[in-house]
């Protein structure tokens, strides 16, 4: 909203310096959907919640016995889900007027949990890889309590109907369709009502084992990790609705974009797109720095710059769902929160001020100092404030359109996923539990 | 000075029709109207539509302070009132029946403002100990003090999370403490105080926060409304009367060497009593589009921080030496509230800037207002030789909805 106050230039740029770091002790960092949190994953299973205003833990999830593996925020950030080793999954609810707060449900799985996600649309729905390269749809509601394995279907042909490993599963943006990445190095594309494969793509040229996916808010764009050391781009196709039969598209999908580091050759943890989808961070698995790379995609993906974020190798990055702003977690544990800053203007120390970058030659208007008749100034002063104005409407921020994607009527998919709704509701507030006073 | 001084006559005669005192006989009703009424029309003249005029009568008069009252706060969830004065002690009462709910006791000085947080659990109040107290409204226990102003604490407010607090001081400093670790005591400035914006020359007379809590906006009695960026402490914007032509300064060659602002304390007059006429209460509007400000030259106005252009200007009361607060009505009509150095409380149509009712039975300065959250409920608080609360209610105004 005040933005254009903040910054008078207010298209998102990516991030040039580091603003703070949160000593986290954790293995990677995610922002909430409203980026007034950040949830922090550790090694010791216990995953912790950050708010950015204070810049202090205020909930610690103690759940878990193993590493936490993954932590995912429902649309209203009422939710968080924690993934871990330790074969479960774990479902918190932050509304509850305590810390740690509540468990809200707990996932019992047959193997480590490699990551874990929330439906877009509704918390009770999530989707769980297992570190044994299997992916499970799970619905805990409770007109559909299910737990579906998403399979690639056996076709027992001349590749010895040999099924590849799953090594990365998401949800697209819209919630439809789930995206899995295997070790072969093919996508393969899921509806998340029929949990049926609707589609095979192999990637033009080969990549080598998938190690993850990022989705801009639109959807229609998708970006790989892979195996190869490339960052690859696609444009997502649209998939007609699943076919009864279990007919599937087998494509390949061409690249429009490869990002790499050409010299270093250096692999990637993990990229992020800016919230409008015009960046691409990209965080370099170099053993000793901590390097991030951002590529302008409004610019047919050029290269823009490096972050360098010290010694601290990096292990995990996140940009911001709504500002120009990325965490980073290096392998010590830190979450680092990079900004862009504004330059202070000192010019806005003073009323009716403005700041020039040079002199300039100040040319008077022709009426500049004329001597105005006062009451028709008056007049002209009365008649200005006749102007009705509002005081409390607010309008609501247009950059979270996630929650506000309307199932278009005969959409079955949104449908389905927006039945039997939880109850994760704009406007819920968490409870601030004060410390106790030691003195 | 005052353009709009004429509106008084529109006014007056609707003054009769809605005076509320039964109770208080030694109203002064013969105070004459401030400024000389001048030619100019009465801006309702223009328009000749019946505004729907509030109701308000008098509903309760809380006795209890010994000492002026500064502020009077309604909590959000509208079960209580806190009020606060020249006393050591903050005061809950119960709105709806009058009667005196709690002492919070603990400051060592008189108090300068209070603020609820969101929840209506914590109040906090800022006191001439130099001192912030957070307190458990429920249990009257002090959950924190946060200490660090070097000065009295003049005003205070919560962040829409009730995460931060903002303060301001006597000696011209804003403060944004940490509300949930507050009192720990860490050196690191940083921790325990995010940030000092060393800001005003001048007592720092409001803080208040925007909805997304991005901005802060202050003034002072160095006559500056200032808007500063919560997360670095920038100052955006600095909003002055009366300069609708820019100057421009290249930047920088003026605060080359930085000025130290911290100047050397004021003489103390009263807690809230100092001379000058610039602006000495500002807050956002409730959607943070506008922001509203009182001013001593008797003058409410509204602005548009974005453009620094004054929208609404609300004149009539009296505003010349006491920083009096003003606030937004909107449970029921769209009104502007504020106290008067007349002994009374104005009520103002938002629109069309016309006085819409004049509550009277105060039988001093009225520095202190209130605007219950969802009732059409107005808590007025008066100083010196009045010292009561008075709550008036207007009960057309909830069918009117």
């Amino acid at each position: 909203m005040n933005e254009s106050l903040i910054n008078p230039f207010s298209t998102i740029t990516h991030p040039t310096a580091v603003q703070t770091s949160l000593y986290a002790y954790g293995t990677f960092a995610r922002f909430d959907p409203s980026g007034r949190y950040i949830g922090v994953g550790r090694i010791d299973g216990v995953a912790t919640i950050w708010d950015l205003e204070t810049r202090e833990a205020i909930r610690g999830l103690d759940g878990h016995v193993k590493a936490v593996t993954s932590l995912d925020w429902s649309r209203n950030s009422r939710y968080v889900l924690t993934s871990s080793k330790d074969w479960n999954v774990i479902v918190w609810d932050l509304a509850a007027p305590w810390d740690p707060p509540q468990r809200h449900a707990t996932i019992r799985c047959d193997a480590p949990v490699s990551s874990a996600s929330f439906h877009p649309r509704n918390s009770q729905i999530v989707l769980a890889l297992l570190n044994t390269g299997e992916v499970y749809l799970i619905d805990l509601r409770k007109n559909h309590r299910s737990r579906n394995e998403l399979c690639e279907p056996d076709e027992g042909d001349e590749d010895g109907g040999q099924r590849s490993a799953m090594t990365t599963a998401r949800f697209d943006p819209s919630g439809r369709y789930v995206f899995v990445g295997t070790h072969s190095g093919t996508i393969l594309v899921f509806s998340t009502r029929t949990k049926t494969m609707i589609a095979r793509h192999r990637i033009a040229g080969g990549a080598g084992s998938l190690k993850g996916f990022d989705f801009p808010k639109s959807g229609r764009r998708l970006v790989t990790n892979s195996s190869d050391r490339i960052l690859r781009q696609f444009i997502v196709p649209q998939y007609p609705p699943p076919d009864p039969d279990g007919v599937f598209i087998e494509t390949e999908l061409e690249p429009t974009h490869r990002f790499n580091d050409p010299i270093n050759k250096t692999a990637w943890h993990t990229m992020s797109y800016s919230p409008d989808g015009e960046w691409l961070a990209g965080g370099a698995a170099d053993p000793a720095t901590h390097k991030i790379y951002i590529w302008d995609i409004s610019n047919d993906g050029q290269f823009a710059s490096t972050l360098d974020g010290g010694r601290e190798p990096l292990a995990h990055l996140h940009w911001h769902p709504t500002k120009s702003s990325i965490a980073s977690t290096t392998k010590q544990g830190s979450v680092l929160i990079w900004h862009s800053p504004n330059p202070e203007k000192w010019g806005a120390f003073a009323g009716g001020f403005e700041e020039v970058d040079e002199n300039v030659e100040y040319e008077e208007k022709e009426d500049e100092f004329d001597i105005e008749d006062e009451e028709e100034m008056l007049k002209r002063k009365m008649k200005a404030e006749e102007e009705e104005i509002d005081i409390d409407t607010v309008i609501e921020d247009t950059s979270r359109p996630s929650n506000k994607l309307q199932a278009h009527g005969d959409d079955e998919d949104l449908a389905w996923a927006d039945g039997d709704p939880d109850e994760d509701i704009a406007g819920w507030t968490m409870k601030i539990v004060m410390d106790d006073e030691d003195m | 000075m005052d353009p709009l001084a004429g509106m008084d006559d529109s006014s007056t005669d609707d003054d009769n029709t809605s005076q509320t005192t039964e109770d208080d006989p030694q109203v002064p009703e013969h105070d004459p109207p401030p400024p000389p009424a001048q030619p100019a029309p009465p801006p309702s003249s223009q328009q000749p539509s019946r505004v729907q005029r509030p109701n308000y009568q008098l509903q309760h008069t809380l006795i209890g302070h010994t000492k002026s009252i500064s502020a009077v706060k309604f909590s959000p969830d509208g079960t209580l009132l806190a009020s606060c004065g020249a006393e050591n002690t903050v005061k809950i009462w119960s709105p709806f029946t009058g009667e005196l709910v709690r002492n919070l006791t603990g400051h060592t000085e008189g108090l300068s403002d209070i603020a609820w947080s969101t929840d209506s659990v914590y109040l906090a109040s800022a006191s001439d100990d130099k001192t912030i107290r957070i307190w458990e409204v429920d249990t009257g226990v002090t959950q924190k003090t946060l200490k660090g102003h070097s000065k009295w604490v003049f005003c205070l407010n919560y962040n829409h999370n009730s995460t931060l607090l903002v303060s301001g001081a006597c000696d011209g400093d804003i403060r944004i403490w940490d509300t949930k670790k507050g009192g720990v005591l860490i050196h690191t400035i940083n921790r325990r105080c995010l940030k000092t914006l060393h800001a005003h020359i001048d007592y720092v007379t409001a803080v208040h926060f925007n909805r997304d809590s991005s901005l802060i906006v202050s003034c002072s009695l160095d006559g500056q409304i200032q808007i500063w960026n919560t997360t670095n402490g920038q100052c955006l914007k600095t909003i002055v009367e009366g300069h609708d032509a820019i100057w421009y300064v290249v930047s920088r060659c003026f605060f080359e060497s930085p000025v130290d602002l911290t100047t050397s304390p004021r003489p103390r007059i009263s807690a809230f009593l100092i001379a000058q006429t610039y602006s000495q209460h500002v807050q956002f509007s409730p959607n943070s589009k506008y922001i509203l400000s009182t001013a001593h030259d008797s003058a409410i106005r509204l602005w548009d921080y974005q453009t620094t252009r004054c929208l609404k200007t609300y004149t009539g009361h009296v505003n010349k030496k006491y920083c009096i607060c003003a606030c937004f009505s909107v449970t029921g009509g769209k009104w502007i509230v504020a106290g008067s150095e007349d002994h009374k409380v104005w009520l103002w149509d938002l629109q069309t800037r016309e006085v819409v009712q004049v509550l009277e039975g105060h039988s001093d300065v009225v520095v202190a207002v209130a605007t219950h959250p969802s009732k059409n409920m107005i808590a007025s608080g008066s100083i010196d030789s009045d010292l009561a609360i008075r709550i008036w209610e207007d009960r057309t105004g909830t069918e009117r909805g």
